[in-house]
């Protein structure tokens, strides 16, 4: 039973961790909520459904057609959130603090709806990519599904973590982040930097996009509000901005939920509601998050 | 000179092996000072000597690590900064921060707040209590405009003022509230020398209202010319203290300034 | 009589009469919809003292505004008279928002905007879940307003109570705002630490705030649930918190008259659209022109539709 719900709070935890790095590579550099990326992660996974329907020759059960259909949904996502950053983020980057976070509501009720109008207005059933088989592991029942989840999340997980370590501009996205006006006069084009950054936090959102419709089976116009919701909220958890912090809060969150789910009577009328509780507990006493560095105002 | 709060003798300001440590840094260790009334003293020493720490310790930005700080004879090291305003200790900051899409009156109008009372209730109603405090407030803080030079800006946003003009606004919003001290970070920053010349002669008239000035200060020129005495950090220690000529003429300060800025 | 203020009057005029001639004709639904504008109005006027004066992020302001909904709900079905239902319901919200207030002191604004958020939500579902007190899902039904033997019923009355409520709430706020009180909210959100080392108490002052934020809400949610006469969990969530936001935003923060032009427009607009748009394919199409118009206006007038000018009135007085 406990095994069980581990594994099922690791793959949840998998996806938000996934959405989670959206946030907090975007608010790293701007320090502003990219609103809009629970919408990204949603078109994301219609990319892939759009690809199935009209091109299914590309898209074949197993894990090339995973891999075809995560490539082309990070794609598609991350160029939507390069998009976005471009035309509702960019001319306020210099306005009022609150400005780009209400463009970026406005973007997220635009794509929302414009899914709503012009593609589906149900739930539609996503492409079974790969075949669901039942494993036993110690007790446990896994599903292929849910190590396929997993194994993609870490894997684009260490991916992102090699790109930003070891490559250059991987560097000066770290640069930006740390301060970016002073990477600005370092010779660094932060608008570049800016913009590869919402290429990558989109192109991850896109990924848990599909993920998430592998895992759940269908998708819809409005699903990447909840997820988005809790997906900051691990960012948050694990201190706004910091990287593994994220991938930490999304774990936290995706087990505890599952956790709170399958042991507390009535526990999944509660489970949001635990959620949002442990983030508010968390901030009291640590404000900055759990791996988040504390900013010491300067006077 | 006599004044209400202490006798003849008894110092304003004693601080004692004051002394604030960020993790393993000392920024600040051990560090004495005594201020008289109706002084002017100066802080100097290289950038990162600890002197902005020390001003913030002293309005309760930072706690302190060690150390007191008795100010009229009352401990003030960490409590909040507004209850340290309260008690008669106002600074400007070395980086202008006035509220900068306020007009220059109302900058001002807010130094006034520990200083008056009305609550919710006598402007909800327009009390009589409301017309007469906000009367006081506003002749007080267009006095200390005029004080400053900015009386016919008074009713422009203070993000629009000359850079010189916020300096001298953000001295009148700390004078507002009625300070016996004031601690003055950086005052003459990025000023010209005629920009100077005027606030030298405005913090000797700040003196004159029986206002200690205490104020950190990078031009030689400015610090010889004002201060009645010198202090010198290096590395959060204090290295000397004295009048000013004796301070210069000091082997460890001149150690401490070696190659660095010296007018 | 200036040109201006002759427009003044007239707007007013009509916003007292128009209704009444509409009372039951074709057109009664603009009642409904103005005095629901109305309630948006006292909302956005109450969180423009969070938000707009002290700066502080609030996504879960409507959770306030369901425990004003809910204390009249519950109050309803234990048939409290009004005298003790408004302190009690809007001591309820008050006593929620500091209980909230005293332990995000410490957050900065990101921070704060998601933790008001997660706590929208957990009340959301709190109400949800509470079957035993709040019926859950299923909702309450509430009875109308009663002062003593005499009750309030029909949109028209309803319509002039919340006028009188939006009044009462400008003229406060305009009050409140020139005064010794409101000079320190503004110092707040303008530099913190500025302000706090001008002697200025900032938590004080945050939680009067948040105080008053609070009060407006619960008088707009008891009179939402006395009016309506029923209430869901559904009628409290997280959209609505945005909208409210967003409202003062598209205003202009800490404008008076931009606040209530931003309640206008997007209290109004769907409303309108929805009635106009009727049958029609368009109907579908709001949200979506909701969400292009935000994002325009937010782009072109990042500062609001309306936004404060500081001391005009002294200005003019110098001019003249």
């Amino acid at each position: 039973m406990f095994l069980q719900q581990l594994v099922n709070g690791l793959t949840l935890g998998s996806i938000y961790s996934l959405i989670a790095l959206g946030y907090t590579l975007v608010y790293g550099i701007l320090v502003m909520i990219n609103f809009a990326h629970s919408e990204v992660l949603m078109v994301g996974s219609f990319v892939a459904l759009a690809v199935f329907r009209f091109a299914p020759a590309i898209l074949p059960q197993g894990p090339v057609g995973l891999i075809v259909a995560l490539v082309l949904s990070m794609a598609g996502a991350g160029v939507l959130n390069v998009v976005i950053e471009r035309f509702a983020y960019r001319p306020l980057r210099h306005a009022q603090k609150l400005a780009p976070l209400i463009s970026s509501i406005g973007v997220s009720i635009v794509l929302q709806n414009a899914v709503f109008l012009w593609v589906s207005t149900q739930s539609e059933s996503f492409p079974e990519l790969i075949a669901a088989t039942q494993f036993s592991i110690g007790g446990a029942g896994v599903s292929s599904l849910q190590l396929v989840c997993m194994a993609s999340a870490i894997g684009l997980m260490m991916g992102l973590h090699f790109f930003i370590e070891h490559t250059k501009v991987g560097k000066a996205m770290r640069a930006c982040s740390d301060d970016l006006e002073t990477a600005g006069l370092m010779g660094i084009d932060s608008s570049r930097i800016i913009a590869l950054t919402f290429l990558v936090g989109g192109a991850l959102g896109g990924a848990a996009g599909v993920l998430y419709g592998l895992n759940y089976g269908s998708i819809k116009y409005n699903l990447g509000f909840l997820p988005g919701v809790k997906a900051f909220t691990a960012a948050v958890l694990g201190g706004i901005g910091n990287i593994r912090g994220a991938v930490l809060g999304g774990f936290i969150l995706g087990i505890m939920e599952v956790m709170a789910a399958g042991y507390i009577p009535r526990g999944s009328d509660w489970k949001d509601v635990i959620a949002f509780s442990v983030l508010i507990f968390v901030l009291l006493l640590r404000p900055s998050g759990i791996l988040g560095e504390k900013i010491a105002e300067k006077v | 000179m006599k004044t209400a709060g202490g006798g003849k003798g008894a110092p304003l300001l004693e601080v004692r092996q004051l002394s604030q440590h960020f993790g393993g840094l000392k920024a600040l260790d051990g560090v004495d000072l005594d201020l008289s009334q109706g002084e002017i003293v100066s802080v100097i020493g290289p950038n990162g000597a600890g002197k902005t720490t020390f001003f913030n310790v002293m309005t309760g930005v930072y706690p302190g690590t060690e150390g007191a700080i008795l100010f009229n004879g009352e401990a003030v090291r960490g409590l909040p900064s507004h209850e340290v305003i309260r008690r008669g200790i106002a600074r400007t900051f070395q980086n202008i921060r006035l509220f900068s899409n306020m007009t220059a009156l109302e900058n001002v109008m807010v130094g006034r707040h520990c200083r008056t009372r009305n609550g919710l209730l006598a402007p909800l109603l327009r009390l009589p209590a409301y017309y007469e405090e906000e009367r006081r407030i506003e002749a007080a803080a267009k006095d200390l405009l005029g004080f400053v030079g900015l009386l016919s800006f008074g009713n422009h946003l203070a993000k629009n003022l000359p850079y010189g003009d916020q300096r001298r606004l953000e001295i009148a919003r700390a004078l507002a509230t009625e300070p016996k001290l004031i601690i003055l970070d950086e005052p003459t920053a990025g000023m010209n020398p005629a920009e100077c010349e005027r606030l030298v002669e405005l913090i000797r008239r700040i003196r004159d209202r029986g206002v200690t000035v205490l104020l950190i200060e990078h031009q030689m020129r400015v610090v010889m010319g004002i201060s009645d005495r010198v202090v010198v950090l290096d590395y959060g220690v204090k290295i000397a203290e004295g009048k000013p000529l004796e301070v210069t003429k000091n082997p460890r300060v001149i150690e401490a300034y070696l190659g660095k800025e010296c007018d | 009589m200036t040109p201006v203020s002759a427009a003044k009057w007239a707007g007013l005029a009509a916003i007292l009469v128009v209704p009444a001639l509409l009372g039951s004709g074709n057109y009664a639904y603009l009642v409904q919809a103005g005095g629901m504008i109305g309630l948006y109005m006292i909302l956005a006027l109450g969180l423009n003292f969070t938000m707009g004066y002290v700066g502080l992020f609030d996504l879960g302001y409507i959770a306030f505004f369901a425990a004003g909904a809910y204390g009249a709900a519950i109050c309803g079905a234990y048939n409290v008279p009004l005298l003790i239902e408004l302190p009690l319901t809007v001591a309820f919200a008050v006593l929620l928002r500091l209980g909230l207030g005293v332990s995000i002191l410490r957050l900065r604004g990101d921070y704060l905007a998601i933790v008001t958020m997660g706590f929208g939500e957990i009340t959301r579902l709190v109400i949800n879940n509470l079957d035993s007190i709040t019926n859950g899902p299923k909702g309450m039904e509430v009875p109308p307003l009663q002062l003593f033997s005499w009750t309030l019923s029909g949109n028209l009355g309803y319509y002039y109570l919340i006028a009188a409520c939006v009044a009462l709430g400008v003229i406060g706020s305009r009050r409140l705002e020139d005064s010794r009180v409101g000079r320190a909210w503004v110092a707040i959100r303008e530099d913190e630490t500025a302000a706090r080392l001008s002697g200025i108490s900032v938590n004080e002052h945050k939680l009067l705030a948040f105080t008053i934020s609070a009060g407006f809400a619960a008088v707009a949610g008891m009179i939402f649930a006395h009016w309506i006469q029923f209430v869901t969990p559904e009628s409290f969530v997280f959209w609505e918190s945005i909208l409210i936001v967003s409202m003062i935003v598209l205003g202009g923060m800490g404008s008076i008259y931009g606040v209530l032009l931003g309640a206008l427009i997007l209290g109004g607009v769907p409303q309108i659209l929805q009635v106009f748009l009727a049958g029609s394919k368009w109907i579908d199409y709001r949200y979506f022109f909701f969400g292009v118009v935000l994002v325009v206006v937010v782009l072109f007038r990042p500062e609001g539709l309306w936004p404060h000018k500081r001391r005009q009135a002294e200005l003019h007085e110098e001019a003249a």
